[in-house]
């Protein structure tokens, strides 16, 4: 049986870009992007899962980069809301967020993006019950959540 | 969180032997959602993590006659999506989105959930309705357990410290069961969680599977409340029949409640008397449409 | 002379932040990297109140990668306390810990895995105290008190003859009501870094109030305001947690000791061990004649401030204040206390001591008008304050119409037509009103500068915090509608010390009404100083010149601004400059009664209850806003409905629970936050702009309303639904289910 290593080698896709990085197996995702490649967009709040600050979405999927270990990202694709906003697919949720003034303090903003991208990515027409149900893993403490609602809604219709 | 090493596995036997090995130092990483916040916040700590997911074909969802097996490494999410799980187990599938949320479901495994045993589990919960099996792995092979014999107490298992639990096998409910999970709460985790499964020949109840979590450390089938619903005509089970008081009752009775901040001991065991007959009603009204 | 038209006030324009945020470009203090920066982890207490008897970090200094450890051996040539009104607060604890989780000790290191490491290396040997945990054991004089006694803070007045009024009235109640430890989990945990240096500090830090951190750390290391530098980054929330001085000044110490640059971002576990806001018991005794005519109220309560002072002064105040309500009383008594207890320090949540003092004032209203017989709403309207009628003896009157206000609110929710429709068996279904006015606007003192440019743009500098309020972007709305260019032609810097001018604090609904003024006026100073150019350059009279769009215009022809300012300094270059001074004597001493404006609450609210569980439902809320003049009328929106979210809080589940001192649920597991699934039905903001407020176009501030009326509103609705009165907060299921198991309510 090989000796474990300390640490390990992580070649993944970063936005859209291969990358590659030498991580400790306890060093969590996000720690990895913001200090390793300078994506200080993804942000740490609850650090317990909860409240959805740190959503990347790993493979489409979001995740807690928070708890998730680096390691995972191997062979993956990791998308930050930089990836996002650099995407000109991107916009009409930006914009519906504008519009609707669906952000504040904006920390919890790349998160909530990343979330509602994946979810029209998952179901283009989302009904109201749907965007709260797919989306009560993302806490904002500014908002009060309706005018975010509103914004999903409206990149839905913007995207049909 | 302090640093560890991770070890990768490639079949069940290494990591079994990884786990021995170890001798305690050791713990088992599918999904990590439980396991790093205990990590995290100091509460656990271990030399090694031994990643499951390094072994293939793990994160496998498949048929067996009837059965559904879930591979120890598939997550809350996969289970939920799973064709075959939304086929022959929709209730299974409803309950699995009910978990946390999206992220941790995304990460979370099935498996790992059973095997972390926090008390609050709403899957722990629904399986032993559908009386699910476990395939445990060791260094000497494997053996078969039923889900009700994993959980011995709060965030404690019967496994051995070199087993791991590399399947769980979920038959589905026999032809002419309905079914329903109702969960209860306000914080993060659940309060409480029922689970009812009845089985109905020519208008009479001929099986009852009921079970209860979160209120107390271990969730449990209720055998007493099960056994006053055997033979019951499902025409007369209408809200407030007595035998559905009774078996709420004898439910509430059996609950073993515990007091912390979900609530009182009084206020759980008036929940499960409130829900065990609310879900039984909700359970009752899929009767001949399956369990979902 | 027709009135003009505004441009950009009164839209919702785009954000000037929104490309920021929106792209993870926004920087906040935790994204920034100051060149040598060290890393911070705390040694806290994990005793609630305890004698230190030994601190010895010398193993944590030893660890290869420790460059210093603070403890309060260190607070040697400086001053050692700290605090905005009382100065209680040790840089690190000296001594003695008051509350669990105090710092006792500070570690800066290479990396924050080895800070961790050295954390567990300094010794700390403690002598255990008697606890002191909530208001009854801290009026117990029998324990060993927290400070020289439990007593943090008095405040009381009175007027009338309330002992007569008392013996007089036809009916006298008197109830309690209580209000849980809330913590505003401001999603940005605070974040401090400190290069303290030889001839300068330097801070990064998430205050709301920089100029407040700014003369703290002056006056605690003995330096000029000059030389301290305060800059505050975007800041992921506020609410108040961030207010004053909190985490600087044992950075600070610790950069000093360090000798180099030392970042501290505290989790989320340690912030709320920093702040919460005070729990609070109110009694009022109210006398009312069988008309329904209150004649006199005394009202009696307790603020629980924790370990130290904080905003504990201010809010025990507050609390007295905003107890009575907005009725028209001939006699009222007030008496609050604030008391120190082991735990966290309380300070300054939206609305200072607002909720708390409505809780009690409109859930007893409620009370009195059902054993009155009468409709909660028409008693309420019956005893208002009338337009022009002093809230509290001696301070500004109000300003707006009350009464219209509460019936625009009862009219769009529906309140006369209102009925309860079928629901399932042991389902009840009821409404609830509440309304309030809270004194806002903290001191009117801020300034602005505003500097234009030779093409035509402007920078407007404010002290105000950006958290995310949007008070950027109103900002550059009232220069661009004052300097007559388009918004897009201005950008917004804020919130360096080094670069701004002074401004008191963020917070207290005061920016709009107070900075606006400040920036409406820098505006108007150089649109002066470009009519004066214009006149010169058309020889005209300046009050003969138009302008607009960016050009001044006189008989047919017209100049660019830009070209005006250009040809000032010969051609090539230059700008102007415009300033903005807010002080009490503002506007003839306008702004110098107590008092800047009074914010209007009100909310009316629609609950459901399930009697076998106690589970409320929020089914519809509407809330009123009166922003005087909406000058972005979605961000006014915004903060409406953020803060009755943050109500929907603390009205059905959160509270920070202690047992013997120590917090039970330090974490967002544990400590339930409202989320998406949270949000009513219908959950709308009604928009008055009754265009009275002392701000720029008739604006006030708008912050904090939002906040007050959700509790005592669900609260009366649960009491019309099920005829059960709740006096005690957040509504859980398990409390709703008591108080109707008691009363025989229950279902099932």
């Amino acid at each position: 049986m090989a000796e474990a290593p300390d640490t390990l080698a992580v070649a993944f896709e970063l936005n859209g870009a291969p990358v590659e990085a030498t991580v400790e197996p306890q060093t969590p995702l996000i720690d990895m992007l913001r200090e390793r490649f300078g994506l200080t967009g993804t942000k740490r709040s609850c650090d317990v899962q909860v409240c959805g600050a740190c959503t990347v979405l790993l493979d489409g999927a979001p995740v807690s980069s928070c708890t998730v270990p680096a390691f995972e990202a191997r062979g993956r694709a990791v998308l930050t809301v930089e990836g996002f906003a650099a995407d000109d697919a991107s916009s009409p949720l930006v914009e519906a967020f504008v519009n609707n003034a669906a952000f504040q303090c904006g920390f919890c903003t790349p998160g909530m993006l990343l979330a509602a991208k994946s979810l029209l990515d998952a179901d283009p027409a989302p009904s109201e019950e749907t965007i709260k149900d797919y989306m009560r893993g993302n806490v904002c403490r500014c908002t009060g959540y309706k005018k975010i609602v509103e914004a999903v809604q409206e990149a839905a219709e913007a995207g049909r | 969180m302090k640093p560890f090493r991770l070890h990768e596995p490639t079949d069940v036997h290494e990591a079994a032997s990884a786990l021995a090995d170890a001798g305690g130092g050791a713990a088992l990483y599918a999904g990590g959602t439980e396991l790093l916040l205990a990590m995290k916040s100091g509460l656990l700590a271990y030399d090694t993590l031994i990643n499951v997911k390094s072994i293939p074909g793990l994160d496998a969802v498949s048929a067996d006659g009837d059965t559904v097996v879930i591979g120890a490494s598939a997550t809350h999410s996969a289970v939920e999506c799973d064709p075959l799980v939304r086929k022959r187990m929709p209730l299974l599938a409803e309950v699995e989105h009910g978990v946390a949320n999206l992220r941790v479901r995304n990460v979370g495994t099935l498996a790992g959930n059973l095997c972390f045993a926090e008390p609050h589990s709403d899957p722990a919960t629904l399986l032993l309705v559908y009386e699910a099996g476990l395939d445990i792995a060791g260094p000497s092979g494997t053996r078969r357990i039923t889900v009700g014999d994993l959980q011995t107490g709060s965030y404690e298992t019967s496994l051995e410290p070199d087993e791991l639990l590399i399947a769980v096998r979920v038959p589905a409910l026999p032809a002419g069961m309905c079914a329903a999970y109702s969960k209860f709460g306000y914080h993060h985790r659940p309060t409480l969680g029922i689970a009812a499964a009845l089985g109905v020949k020519d208008g009479v109840v001929t099986e009852a599977r009921l079970a209860l979590g979160c209120v107390s450390p271990v969730a449990q089938r209720l055998s007493r409340a099960e056994d006053v619903l055997r033979g019951e005509r499902v025409d007369t089970l209408t809200e407030g029949a007595s035998a559905l008081r009774e078996a709420s009752r004898l439910a509430s009775e059996d609950a073993d409640a515990v007091e912390d901040m979900h609530g009182g001991v009084d206020y759980k065991e008036h929940l499960v008397r409130v829900f065990m007959e609310r879900t039984l009603l909700r359970a009752l009204a899929r009767n001949g449409g399956g369990d979902g | 002379m027709t009135t003009r038209e505004f441009k950009t006030v009164g839209t919702a324009v785009r954000r000037v932040d929104a490309d920021d945020k929106l792209s993870g470009r926004a920087q906040f203090t935790g994204d920034l990297q100051v060149p040598g920066m060290a890393f911070c982890k705390l040694v806290t207490s994990p005793l609630p109140h305890a004698r230190i008897t030994r601190v010895d970090a010398s193993r944590a200094r030893a660890l290869s990668g420790v460059y210093a450890v603070l403890t309060s051996a260190e607070l040697v040539n400086m001053e050692t306390h700290y605090g905005s009104d009382k100065k209680d607060r040790p840089v690190i604890a000296i001594d003695k810990v008051r509350f669990q989780g105090e710092p006792v000790a500070a570690v800066a290191a290479i990396d924050l895995a080895t800070a961790e490491a050295a954390v567990e290396l300094v010794d700390v040997e403690y002598e255990e105290l008697p606890t002191v945990t909530g208001i009854d054991e801290a009026l117990d004089p029998s324990g060993e008190p927290v400070h020289e006694s439990n007593v943090c803070h008095e405040y009381g007045y009175e007027w009338g003859d309330v002992d007569a009024a008392f013996r007089e009235c036809d009916r006298v109640f008197e109830d309690t009501f209580e209000f849980p430890m809330v913590y505003h989990y401001a999603m940005e945990p605070h974040t401090c870094i400190v290069s303290y240096e030889p001839d300068r500090i330097r801070l990064w830090t998430s205050a709301q109030h920089p100029f407040l951190v700014q003369a703290e750390i002056a006056r605690l290391f003995g330096r000029q305001l000059d030389q301290v530098q305060v800059v505050v980054p975007f800041v992921g929330g506020g609410y108040g947690s961030k207010s004053y001085t909190k985490i600087e000044p044992l950075v600070t110490a610790l950069s000093r000791e360090a000798g180099r640059p030392v970042r501290l971002a505290l989790s989320v576990d340690e912030a709320m061990r920093t702040v919460r806001r005070h729990a609070a018991r109110g009694t009022i005794r109210t006398g009312v004649m069988n008309d329904g005519t209150i004649v006199a109220r005394e009202c009696t309560g307790y603020v629980d401030t924790g370990g130290y002072t904080d905003n504990g002064v201010r809010v025990t105040e507050r609390f007295g204040d905003r107890m009575p309500g907005p009725y028209s009383m001939a006699n009222v008594r007030v008496k609050t206390r604030g008391l120190f207890t082991n735990s966290t320090p309380a300070g300054s949540y939206r609305s200072i001591g607002g909720p708390q003092a409505i809780w009690a004032c409109e859930s007893q209203i409620d009370v009195i008008a059902h054993a009155l017989g009468m409709d909660p709403f028409e008693f309420r309207v019956k005893n208002l304050v009338r337009e022009g009628e002093e809230v509290r003896r001696g301070r500004r009157p109000i300003e707006g119409d009350l009464e219209y206000a509460l019936r625009r609110v009862a009219d769009e929710f529906g309140w006369n037509s209102w009925r309860p429709g079928p629901t399932p068996p042991g389902v009840k279904r009821g409404i609830g009103f509440a309304c309030g006015v809270t004194n806002s606007g903290a001191s009117p003192t801020s300034t602005s500068l505003v500097r234009f440019h030779a093409d035509g743009s402007a920078t407007v500098y404010i002290g105000s915090a950006e958290m995310g309020q949007g008070s950027r972007s109103v900002m550059a709305q009232i220069a661009a509608e004052e300097l007559r260019i388009p918004y897009g032609k201005v950008r917004v810097v804020a919130s360096d010390t080094t670069a701004v001018p002074w401004d008191r604090s963020t917070g207290s609904s005061r920016s709009t009404t107070l900075m606006g003024l400040a920036v409406h006026d820098a505006a108007i100073d150089i649109r002066q100083q470009l009519l004066d150019l214009a006149a010169e350059h058309f020889e005209a009279f300046p009050e003969e010149i138009e302008a607009e769009d960016g050009r001044a215009s006189f008989k047919g022809e017209s100049v660019a601004f830009a070209a005006l300012v250009r040809n000032m300094f010969g051609g090539s270059g230059g700008e102007l400059m415009g300033r903005g001074y807010v002080t009490p004597k503002h506007a003839s001493g306008k702004l110098r009664q107590d008092t800047v404006f009074w914010e209007v609450s009100i909310g009316a609210a629609e609950g459901e209850v399930d009697t076998a569980t106690g589970e409320v439902r929020l089914l519809r809320y509407y809330s009123i806003s009166d922003p005087g003049k909406a000058i972005n009328p979605k961000q006014v929106e915004g903060q409406d409905e953020g803060a009755a979210m943050q109500a929907i809080g603390h009205t059905f589940f959160e509270e920070m629970l202690y047992e013997d001192g120590q917090l039970l649920n330090p974490n967002l597991v544990d400590y339930r936050v409202p989320v998406f699934t949270d949000l009513p039905h219908e959950f709308e903001t009604v928009l008055i702009e009754s265009g009275n407020g002392p701000g720029p176009y008739g604006a006030k501030g708008v912050g904090e309303g939002g906040i007050v009326c959700v509790a005592p509103s669900v609260a009366n609705a649960i009491f019309n639904a099920t005829g059960v009165r709740i006096s005690t907060l957040p509504l859980t299921p398990e409390r709703v289910w008591r108080a109707l198991h008691e009363a025989g309510q229950e279902a099932g």
